[in-house]
């Protein structure tokens, strides 16, 4: 049985139990999404990804919510753009990144989300999400300065990689992806594996830098 | 034990991390890692409950816990003068735990009696009405 | 319109602890009859009262019953919201106290009604002193054979507001961490360990036996043309008179506030605790209901002393340490509208800070994934409306 579906003002047909972002991407529209991945169960943390269905009181998310027959859908209607603007906003106003420093910069998804909707300097004044650097495991590294909550990294280690390195603590503002007892990441089940790294978003998680390889620079001798 | 079962397995972790805080006045590292290892789940995922209720505390707390509440209906009723008054009489700030370990001290949202405002929670008791006069009575009861 | 006692009739009359002195009060009559019932009936009769939820979305309760009901599978749960974590609601707590007995008459119909063989009282902790009451409640109706076809138990929080909204109830239930779910599915449909649920609020399924006793007409005699029956305020603050009010429904507001509560000078009142509406003084007259302002019935008085940006200040300051974290715009949202409000507070306000706001506002209603991030804009929203003019003077001092 297939259901029909207006996305933004076309006609067109959708399967049941499809949601609205993949009915989207069959069709060619483009849905900027953060906390969403093909590989893993739908979360409907980050918001960015909602979209306007007519007689909803709010925006959806379109990542986790099903097409049903008739849905007339938007996907970048004014209200949807500016607000997701905001919440690429609130995401940058409390990450304490600094983009040209980040090693991850040229694949970092936030960063890109925030240049395809013009996102500029937040005008959000809020505290920010400072922690220091996870550097002791030879497997990963964690800034988590950088973290947006996603918990992309939190799936792939369940779905994927079959292991549970990870934990989500505390709760609000404070809410963070831990490891036992939040203690900075080592765990031996991490050697091999790294599998979460490549799903996280933005420059949190990434392979240690192999300081014992890298050049040094040599001493200026001067001579005179 | 099963990892979503309903009786006996992670169904009964709240239960489980409710009956050690009121056990132990908190809960342990001890205590966490046994329940994962017990209901198959992983050191984090058992912090991470815990971690999440106000309740719940992962440090040692005292013999006795006061919450004093800090939203608005009892703020109108002249809260702030009932946490000073306790700060005074145990001498420790909000978010301390007296040397003696008799006392910790919390402020927290509302308890819901609001009619009897400014209000507080010792334990599990709940005094209403209270006037800066009454602390030092009210706190003698807990030893 | 004048109070009536329909949901706290027993209160102060019967003894909570003998259920001898319920049974005379016609207690679980309601019960024997429904049972006599097909459960169809059941669920048309509460359909036809029109009753709706009064923890705070008013959702028609007959017609979540319905959709229990029809869902598949023979495994389905009651739960009962005993959490009242709204800053200002107490008024759960009066009825747990002073009438244990009618809630569990009301959760033994549900039950029989979508066909669950086990129910939850999810109580908050901060309840915890009502515990022994209500399980010997409990205790004693299962030995006078009420409750031969449910198995109720008592849940206890451990100090989290959002676990009051219903998904995060239900992990909270399942031993997790209190987190919002997205939706749908909905609790009708997939619930407690995915299977149908319904969750009704304490003061919701006490309504019930009164409806199934006395019927729907009788209780479609009170009330608005969408609001029927009573409902049961939380009144405190600035008042004489603090305590728990019960009013048919559409009664104005100043008679609650004025004539029972006795309070003077009233500035604005807030209405449905920290996600609830502010309104001013002018606005005394309006209804209480579902069409107009009502909430979970937190009624909260602030005379003309209080200043309103430190109300607002406050009342974001709960929300954000209760936001379960997980959406975006909820997590950061509470906490930069937190911190702008102290700045405005401490004076340092800026001029682009009203548009912020207001802006910032808009999305979290939008886009927030459960009621506490939809509706915590609402005290800004609200007293920007109708108290622009302390914004406005407290960013000229600046
Ligand atoms: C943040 C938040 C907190 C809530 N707290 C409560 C509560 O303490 N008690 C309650 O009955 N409903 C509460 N609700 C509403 C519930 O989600 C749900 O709508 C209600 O329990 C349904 O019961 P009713 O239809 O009988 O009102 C809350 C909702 C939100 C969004
Ligand atoms: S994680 Fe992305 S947004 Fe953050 S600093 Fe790195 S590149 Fe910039
Ligand atoms: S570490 Fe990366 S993947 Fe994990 S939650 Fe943070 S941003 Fe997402
Ligand atoms: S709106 Fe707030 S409380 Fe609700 S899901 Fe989002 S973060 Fe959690
Ligand atoms: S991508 Fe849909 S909510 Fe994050
Ligand atoms: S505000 Fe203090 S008990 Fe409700």
């Amino acid at each position: 049985m297939a259901l029909l579906v207006t996305l933004n003002g076309t006609q067109v047909r959708g399967r049941p139990g499809q949601t609205i972002l993949e009915l989207a991407q069959e069709n060619g529209v483009d849905i900027p999404t953060l906390c969403h991945h093909a590989d893993l169960s739908p979360l409907g943390a980050c918001r960015v990804c909602v979209v306007e269905v007519e007689g909803s009181r709010t925006l959806v998310g379109s990542c986790h919510t099903p097409i049903a027959d008739g849905m007339v859908i938007h996907t970048h209607s004014p209200k949807v753009l500016e607000s997701r603007r905001v919440i690429v906003e609130l995401l940058l106003a409390s990450h304490s990144g600094v983009c040209y420093m980040c090693d991850k910069a040229n694949m970092c998804e936030l960063r890109k989300i925030a240049a395809e909707l013009d996102v500029g300097l937040p005008r959000f004044q809020v505290r920010k999400h400072y922690y220091p650097l996870e550097d002791v495991s030879p497997y990963i590294a964690r800034d988590l300065t950088k973290c947006i909550m996603c918990r992309r990294c939190v799936r792939a280690c369940n779905e994927v990689a079959k292991h549970d390195v990870f934990a989500i603590a505390y709760r609000g503002f404070d809410s963070k992806i831990v490891v036992d007892f939040d203690q900075p990441i080592d765990k031996e089940v991490c050697r091999d594996c790294g599998v979460c790294i490549p799903f996280c978003p933005t420059g949190a998680l990434s392979q240690p830098r192999e300081t014992k390889t890298e050049k040094k620079g040599k001493p200026l001798v001067v001579t005179s | 034990m099963n990892k979503t079962g309903r009786n006996g397995g992670r169904g009964e972790l709240l239960v489980l991390l409710e009956a050690a805080q009121s056990k132990s006045a908190h809960i342990s590292r001890d205590t966490i890692t046994e329940l994962a290892e017990s209901l198959d789940l992983s050191i984090g995922e058992v912090y991470g409950v815990a971690s999440f209720y106000s309740f719940l505390s992962t440090k040692p707390q005292g013999r006795n816990i006061i919450r004093i509440c800090k939203s608005l209906p009892c703020l109108l009723k002249h809260a702030q003068t009932i946490i000073d008054s306790v700060r005074q009489e145990i001498g420790i700030l909000p978010g301390e735990t007296t040397p003696d370990g008799r006392f910790s001290f919390e402020l927290t949202n509302c308890i819901g009696a609001c009619d009897k405002a400014p209000a507080m929670m010792v334990n599990s008791d709940v005094h209403g009405d209270l006037t800066p006069k009454k602390i030092a009575k009210v706190l003698q009861a807990y030893k | 319109m004048p109070e009536k006692r329909v949901v706290l009739k027993n209160c102060g009359v019967i003894d909570p602890q003998d259920i001898a002195s319920y049974l005379a009060a016609d207690g679980f009559k309601a019960l024997e009859k429904a049972l006599k019932l097909h459960l169809k009936q059941v669920i048309d009769e509460v359909k036809a009262s029109e009753l709706r939820g009064r923890g705070g979305a008013g959702f028609p309760c007959g017609l979540k019953w319905e959709f229990a009901s029809k869902a598949q599978g023979n495994e389905k749960y009651v739960i009962c919201n005993a959490d009242e974590g709204e800053v200002g609601t107490f008024k759960d707590r009066y009825i747990l106290e002073n009438d244990p007995f009618s809630l569990i008459e009301g959760i033994a119909i549900a039950g029989y009604a979508i066909g669950a063989k086990k129910a939850y009282i999810y109580l908050r902790a901060e309840y915890h002193f009502l515990l022994d009451l209500l399980q010997n409640a409990i205790a004693q109706a299962k030995k006078k054979g009420f409750l031969g076809h449910l198995d109720i138990e008592v849940r206890e929080g451990a100090g989290a507001y959002v676990c009051g909204e219903e998904s995060a109830l239900m992990d909270s239930i399942e031993g997790k961490r209190g987190e919002v779910r997205y939706r749908p599915p909905f609790p009708p449909t997939s619930g407690l360990w995915g299977k149908p649920t319904i969750i009704n609020n304490v003061e919701t399924l006490t309504n019930i036996p009164r409806i199934i006793l006395n019927g729907a007409e009788w209780f479609g005699k009170m009330g608005t043309e969408k609001s029927k029956g009573t409902k049961v305020f939380s009144v405190s603050g600035d008042v004489a008179k603090p305590g728990v009010y019960e009013l048919v429904l559409g009664s104005p507001l100043r008679e609650l506030v004025e004539k029972l509560a006795k309070a003077e000078k009233v500035k604005t009142v807030q209405i449905g605790g920290a996600t609830g509406r502010i309104i001013p003084y002018a606005m005394i007259d309006a209804s209480l209901s579902f069409e107009s302002v009502l909430g979970a019935g937190a009624i909260t008085v602030f005379d003309e002393s209080r200043d309103i940006i430190d109300i607002v200040g406050k009342t974001m300051e709960f929300l954000a340490e209760e936001s379960c974290g997980k959406c975006t715009p909820c997590r950061e949202g509470t906490e930069v509208m937190v911190e702008t409000m102290e700045r405005l507070g401490r004076g340092e306000g800026l001029k682009k800070d009203i548009k912020v706001l207001e802006e910032l506002a808009e999305t979290m209603m939008l886009c927030s994934m459960c009621g506490l991030g939809q509706a915590a804009p609402i005290p800004v929203v609200d007293s920007l409306e109708h108290f622009r003019g302390e914004y406005e003077n407290r960013i000229r001092q600046s």
